[in-house]
């Protein structure tokens, strides 16, 4: 209902305006886009032409810090760092590794936050409404203290251990390992997941549900084609925000994960501090980044299709 | 017999008995720490109890400036990205503008490279314009990880507010900063709070950017704990983990109705 009626007032906002374009309302987009332009937009540019050897300009400093810097052969640069990478024995493994723990953790995050959105939405109640909140206590929690809980949580003097050691099963260490990146990963994703696909769960029409049901439609039926469908694109927005997340992610792996191999994000942070290859570095951020950018396409390819069918474009 | 035993309602109290151990477990055990003087493994019962690491925190310099320095930075995040992103959000919630689209998806497309990755790109940056270490250099930092919330929450607020409230306020008379002021504005509220909950949160959790950039001449609260973990006893971790937790708690507590209202999620869906 919700959304019926905010589609109206949709329709009615662009009869309002018109098409005029407002010069006003450019302007005051300005700031942030500038802001953004600035200090994402050229570092990322000019981090792109230093991976492929332009050292100098606004990359002479760093190519005087860093070591194993390989200056452009060509005119368009050099693909040496990039071929330095792939021939890195950890890269490959971290390069798995952080696409099975992303892939893992997403489906478990968007199965977590569909059962509790859809609990929520056909049977209700209190347990209902005691489980919503549960899932949002991870909002509540900066990732640094929530990775280093789950850390100390499952390790060799946690609870988890202690707990079982008290009736005779011998839980094992899980700190350190791969099962706890994906462990921290579904922790710290839960809210964001939870908050977009109730809310979309919650908009599709009491009407369509009933009537599904007085044809005899089965709960599973309702579920797969009524309620799914119709909150496809809160499900795909909150499944593209869960992996682009993850892949990048730093602290949680960091604190969770095993030292070798490990997720790119700590071995870029390695790469640029520890071991002062800052080229490499940024070669490793421009694959996640090729990654990440092809979920981002699936996400405002989804926005885009449910405007158009909502009649916004 | 059904009554007594329903197989349904004991899968669904022990899901909700595993979904809290899985939330709760965790952040439970470490909070307890911080009144324990030690606990060891198989132990179910601490060796015993006490407050000693809370003065071990409030004595610390190194910790006190890392507080001082996430009190002070936080709120200057904050009100320099409602002063760059609330007009923006304004506008693209409510006009119609060249470019509106592409500046929506230009802001998303910033949060999908690699948070680690771009600060190893503003870093470089940073040393040709002698950031590096600097309170600027960690404010932008921060300021950065803001703009998301700052521009998409509100302007999905402003998008939302009826025209024929506008309207009915103009006809009895007001004027337009009037009708801005009592109606658009106030009823867009929910949604700014939102965002500035979640700004202040994106800002005083900030820890990659912050610590590869500010460290070792700026420590906030989240980069000091990374030393934190390695130096200290876990319970010193323990205590300034919910001194850390605490202006989330409080301003989440204070936002939860909108954020569980749908004020978040009706923000991501790009219109």
């Amino acid at each position: 209902m919700r959304s019926l009626l905010s589609k109206t007032g949709k329709e009615g906002s662009l009869a309002n305006n018109g098409s005029a374009l407002s010069l006003l309302g450019f302007a005051l987009s300005l700031p942030p886009f500038l802001l953004v332009l600035g200090f994402v937009g050229i570092p990322i540019l000019i981090g792109f032409t230093f991976s492929l050897g332009f050292t100098r300009g606004p990359n002479r400093v760093i190519s005087i810090i860093g070591q194993q810097i390989h200056p452009k052969t060509h005119w368009w640069g050099t693909l040496a760092a990039y071929s330095d990478v792939f021939h890195d024995s950890r890269f490959v493994g971290d390069l798995v590794l952080t696409l099975a723990v992303t892939a893992i953790s997403t489906v478990l995050v968007i199965l977590i936050a569909l059962a509790i959105a859809l609990h929520q939405r056909l049977v209700g109640g209190r347990t209902a409404s005691v489980l919503a909140t549960l899932s949002i206590v991870p909002l509540f929690v900066p990732v640094v203290i929530s990775a280093w809980a789950i850390h100390t949580f499952y390790g060799g003097d946690g609870f988890m251990r202690s707990f079982f050691a008290n009736i005779g099963i011998n839980f094992p260490t899980l700190t350190s390992t791969s099962t706890a990146i994906v462990i921290g990963s579904v922790w710290t994703s839960l809210p964001f997941s939870i908050l977009m696909i109730s809310s979309g769960v919650q908009a599709v029409p009491d009407a369509l549900i009933e009537s599904a049901k007085d044809c005899g439609a089965s709960t599973l039926k309702v579920i797969s084609t009524v309620v799914v469908p119709l909150a496809q694109t809160p499900i795909i927005i909150a499944g593209s925000f869960t992996a682009i997340g993850i892949m990048g992610s730093f602290t949680i792996p960091l604190f969770l994960g095993p030292n070798q191999p490990t997720m790119l994000g700590v071995e870029i942070s390695n790469f640029f501090g520890a071991y002062n290859r800052p080229q490499q570095s940024l070669v490793m951020a421009f694959i996640v980044f090729l990654a990440a950018s092809g979920i981002a396409v699936l996400y405002i390819w989804s926005n885009v299709k449910s405007a158009k069918e909502s009649g916004r474009i | 017999m059904r009554r007594y035993f329903n197989p349904a309602k004991v899968a669904l109290n022990l899901s909700v008995f595993l979904l809290a151990l899985f939330i709760l477990g965790p952040i439970l055990w470490l909070g307890v720490h911080a009144f324990v003087t030690d606990w060891k493994y198989p132990h179910l019962y601490p060796s015993g109890l006490t407050l000693n690491w809370w003065s071990k925190v409030f004595l610390d310099s190194a910790l006190k400036t890392a507080i001082r320095n996430s009190l002070i930075i936080s709120p200057i995040v904050v009100v320099l990205s409602m002063v760059i992103c609330l007009p923006a959000a304004y506008a693209a919630g409510r006009k119609n503008y060249w470019g509106r689209k592409t500046f929506m998806i230009t802001l998303f497309s910033a949060n999908s490279f690699p948070k680690i990755g771009l600060f190893a790109a503003i870093a470089t940056l940073y040393y040709t314009l002698n950031l590096m270490g600097t309170f600027l250099g960690v404010v932008i930092i921060q300021l950065l990880g803001t703009i998301i919330y700052m521009t998409w929450i509100p302007a999905a607020a402003f998008a939302s507010v009826p025209r024929y409230l506008e309207e009915a306020a103009r006809d009895a008379g007001a004027n337009k900063f009037t009708v801005f002021r009592t109606i658009t504005l106030r009823m867009a509220m929910p949604g700014i709070l939102v965002a500035i909950v979640m700004s202040f949160l994106a800002s005083f959790d900030e820890a990659q950017g912050s610590y590869l950039v500010g460290a070792p001449t700026i420590y906030t609260m989240p980069t000091e704990m990374y030393s934190l973990v390695q130096n200290y006893p876990i319970q010193v971790a323990a205590v300034f983990s919910i001194l850390l937790a605490i202006p989330s708690v409080l301003l989440l507590g204070l936002a939860r109705k909108h954020i569980m209202g749908g004020q978040l999620a009706e923000g991501f869906q790009i219109k």
